[in-house]
């Protein structure tokens, strides 16, 4: 069964990044723009994993988290966040969080991928 | 920034980019210019990236993945050069949190035309002009420190 991974970011950009970085893996990644739509998404697919952006309209990362842990049915789905703050009060707030990971952009694609492989399976696509 | 400027340009769109230290201040031209605030106790300000629409489109080209030839939305333009000015403002942020001078950020806004961005009082207003593939990146920095 395909690892099913929930992008929640508002840039289309980094969820096109997020979409074609795992496009080798027999993965299935679904999408939502903004936190309230991530765990509506996060609900309704029960992902393997989310990765999830900080700073968004509507509702953030980190609200979503928060939300998100406090749910009995989706607390326990892994959560890498990625955020633009490398700075230590950042990046300390995050890891009290209980995120499993973080990434700081910009990110190589193969940076996720590693991150992503310590959590989830990921199994490469049989060439075609 | 110099440092946050070229991490970006190389590591999410491979395509390096330098600093040129001693070039002039920028003559207003029309651009696409994403822009993100800041805001803290002690210090606020904004950063804006200006890039030419000939460059942005090159750049968001680089970003999806997509060839310079192939169509390229005006949203999808506009999202990459608001996503690539978030991640610079993230770094500055992080800079300052560090510093003592914690403070939130906005998500991007995206300003189409010629134009200059009016300083306020108080406000002091710094330009970083980088090169890469032959083209200017204008980065521009307004913060005011209380």
């Amino acid at each position: 069964m395909a690892t099913k991974i929930l992008s929640v970011d508002d840039s289309r950009t980094i969820r096109m990044i997020v979409g074609r970085t795992f496009r080798p893996y027999d993965c299935q990644v679904c999408e939502a723009g903004n936190g309230e739509e991530g765990l509506a998404a996060a609900a309704r697919e029960k992902p393997d994993l989310i990765i999830l952006d900080v700073t968004m309209p509507v509702m953030d990362g980190v609200t979503m988290l928060s939300k998100l842990k406090e749910d009995p049915e989706l607390k326990a789905i892994p959560v890498i966040m990625l955020t633009a703050e490398s700075g230590r009060e950042n990046v300390l707030q995050i890891a009290k969080l209980g995120v499993r990971d973080y990434l700081v952009k910009p990110f190589k694609e193969e940076q996720l991928i590693e991150k992503a492989g310590r959590i989830v399976t990921l199994q490469k696509k049989p060439a075609a | 920034m110099t440092r946050h400027l070229v991490d970006v340009f190389d590591t999410m769109l491979a395509m390096p980019a330098a600093l040129l230290p001693n070039a002039e201040p920028p003559q207003f031209f029309e651009r696409i210019s994403g822009s993100v605030g800041f805001a803290g106790e002690t210090v606020t300000g904004a950063v804006y990236l200006h890039l030419t629409e000939a460059f942005a489109n090159r750049v968001a080209a680089a970003m999806l993945g997509l060839s310079p030839e192939e169509k390229i939305s005006e949203n999808d333009v506009n999202d990459v050069v608001g996503e690539a000015t978030n991640m610079l403002t993230g770094g500055l942020k992080s800079w300052l949190c560090d510093a003592g001078a914690d403070c939130a950020v906005s998500t991007p806004a995206i300003i189409r035309g010629a134009f200059d961005v009016e300083v306020m009082p108080n406000v002091a207003r710094e330009f970083l002009i980088f090169e890469s593939s032959g083209e200017r990146i204008i980065v521009e920095i307004h913060i005011k420190l209380s």
